[in-house]
């Protein structure tokens, strides 16, 4: 089957966002989780959702999924309403499973896929969708045989199996090492070059600026940013000023103008400054020897720190059980 | 073939293809029915038939309950765990339809389960009965596994993945010794004989009983599984609805 959504069919249906907020107010009792949330994805556009925990992405993804109505404002997914468009299998999903592996015991991949596929009315071939989701060796594995990434990907396998126009993936690599992310993302950029709508969340902020067209960062039950990557880091004002300074004192370099923090690794220096202009000339005004220096702007973590106010909850709890800890750290660096 | 068609199929194919659940399902009940078809002498009565035919009834209704209490219980549960329930729930089918398809399974699964027991009885056990009686007894014994379907679902809603087992294994062991199914109700002791009158374990074999001794099947005893029927089925669907507004809140 070839390529469906955005551009294929022009129904009247396809003038509509793949999916639309507008003034969506949900709470749990006190607690405010969306207030008036307004948010549009075009079709065929890649967009990740970001926000530390408690800014209603959850909300917002299970209201987008059907599994909660909104108390109050409209939501359209394809220009219906979340539960008919599920229902109609034009919407794959991945969700988070906690600490299981979202699939069933006893059971081959290639079987479960299959089955999966029958519940869509315009399924993808189960062939194409194992080798999309790079299982195409596995069909004949059982489930509890998986590793952690192995899993993820067959319930990728099981969000793209109905060849859906929209797919939302919340956290799709949460148990995958390094390569199985970069793996899956390739895996996951081919799949929405085909015209599809993909939504994602994650806390992994590198991927992000590598594969979305758009970020928007959610906070306190709002939209706080929403554009490209570039154009989120340029609205920080944050700026990193790197140089070697052998013997270099992490104190003093803290007390120059504009600097919010400085690490010392050996001889090699990172400040990250809020005036790189006054750092530089502080730094020089120092006296501290120093060579090679740069400044670059602010990276997307940098910028989702300064827009949430939030480091801890940049990396859930999640991210550090569910990965070795070596994993965890190299994940964000790359 | 729709969705849940299929899903269904899915379900019993691989309950079928799991070696532990056959052999508790099906492997308890007729070694059971193998070790305990000489208890009694040949010629004895016991509730209008003989002990090898009375006791085929007990552990043909044993088998269904065992079969429905794990295929519902212990799996569904471990679903709940494992986050095969929250990933089934964003797929086209409908939220209704993985409780029916359980519940389906399980009943799918009886049918096969009583008859093996049945067979156990004509071959090993030399159980005589004319051919309307034997599908009689088929379908009364598959009708009234209904409630345990329901109570197997219900206790994979209310148990976690590791609670399963043990209330599974418990309820049992209760359901069967209490209900009559090991001893006949008659040899328990009075106080005994009270807790049988509300399991839904003798009611489901009472009717069995009365089948094979050429009595009518009693309308209390099948109005009482009803009762759980409709009892349980009520209790599966608040857990249900529970269960949905717990999952992604």
């Amino acid at each position: 089957m070839g390529p469906r959504g955005g551009g294929a069919r022009l129904g009247n249906a396809d003038i509509e966002p793949a999916l639309r907020f507008s003034g969506v107010v949900h709470r749990y009792r006190s607690v405010v989780a969306l207030d008036h949330l307004d948010l549009e994805v075009a079709r065929g556009e890649t967009l990740a959702l970001l926000g530390p925990n408690g800014a209603g992405k959850s909300t917002a993804i299970s209201i987008l999924l059907g599994l909660q109505r909104p108390q109050q404002g409209a939501v359209s997914v394809l220009g219906t309403d979340p539960r008919s468009a599920m229902a109609s299998g034009r919407v794959g999903a991945m969700v988070q499973v906690g600490g299981g592996s979202g699939l069933p015991h006893g059971v081959r991949i290639g079987d479960l896929v299959a089955m999966t596929s029958r519940l869509y009315r315009r399924p993808s071939p189960v062939d194409r969708t194992l080798e999309r989701a790079g299982l195409t060796g596995l069909a004949d594995r059982q489930t509890q045989r998986l590793s952690g990434g192995q899993a993820q990907r067959v319930r990728f396998a099981l969000a793209i199996v109905g060849d859906p126009e929209l797919v939302f993936l919340d956290e799709p690599t949460v148990a995958m090492d390094v390569e199985g992310r970069r793996t899956f993302w390739a895996m996951m950029r081919g799949f929405a070059q085909e015209g599809r709508t993909v939504v994602f969340a994650t806390h992994h902020l590198d991927e992000v600026d590598a594969v979305a067209d758009r970020i928007v960062v959610m906070r306190r039950g709002t939209v706080v940013a929403n554009g490209p990557a570039s154009t989120i880091k340029a609205a920080v004002p944050t700026r990193r000023v790197r140089f070697a300074s052998p013997g270099a004192d992490p104190v003093r370099l803290r007390e120059l103008d504009g600097v919010d923090a400085a690490t010392v690794h050996g001889s090699e220096v990172v400040l990250d400054s809020l005036d790189a202009d006054a750092t530089v000339k502080s730094l020089i005004a120092s006296g501290v020897a120093f060579s090679d220096i740069e400044v670059t702007g602010a990276d997307l973590e940098q910028a989702f720190v300064a827009l949430t106010g939030d480091l801890a909850d940049a990396h859930t709890v999640d991210d550090a059980v569910a990965l070795p800890v070596s994993d965890a750290h190299t994940g964000m660096d790359l | 073939m729709t969705g849940l068609g299929h899903y269904l199929r899915f379900e019993v194919l691989r309950l079928v293809r799991n070696v532990r659940y056959v052999g508790i399902s099906v492997g308890f009940p007729v070694v059971f029915y193998v070790l305990f078809l000489n208890n009694e002498h040949p010629t004895a009565r016991i509730a209008g038939t003989n002990w090898k035919t009375y006791f085929m009834v007990s552990m043909a209704s044993f088998a269904a309950m065992v079969a429905s209490l794990n295929a519902g219980g212990t799996r569904l549960a471990a679903e709940r765990a494992s986050g095969w329930t929250r990933q089934l729930r964003v797929t086209p089918l409908p939220a209704w339809g993985y409780v029916t398809t359980k519940i389906a399974t399980s009943m799918v699964i009886a049918l096969p389960v009583i008859s093996l027991v049945e067979l156990t009885g004509l071959l090993l056990g030399g159980v005589r009965l004319g051919p309307v009686t034997w599908a009689v007894l088929t379908v009364v014994l598959w009708v009234s596994a209904l409630p345990f379907a329901a109570l197997g679902v219900l206790v994979g809603f209310v148990a976690s993945g590791e609670t399963a087992y043990p209330l599974v294994t418990a309820l049992m062991f209760l359901l069967s010794f209490f209900g009559g199914l090991f001893t006949p109700v008659t040899d328990l002791p009075t106080v005994l004989r009270h807790v049988a009158a509300y399991l839904p374990s003798y009611h489901d074999a009472s009717l069995g009983w009365a089948v094979v001794a050429g009595r009518a099947p009693g309308a209390d005893h099948a109005g009482v599984l009803l009762g759980y029927a409709v009892l349980l089925g009520l209790a599966v669907t608040w857990r249900h609805r529970v269960e949905e507004s717990r999952a992604f809140a």
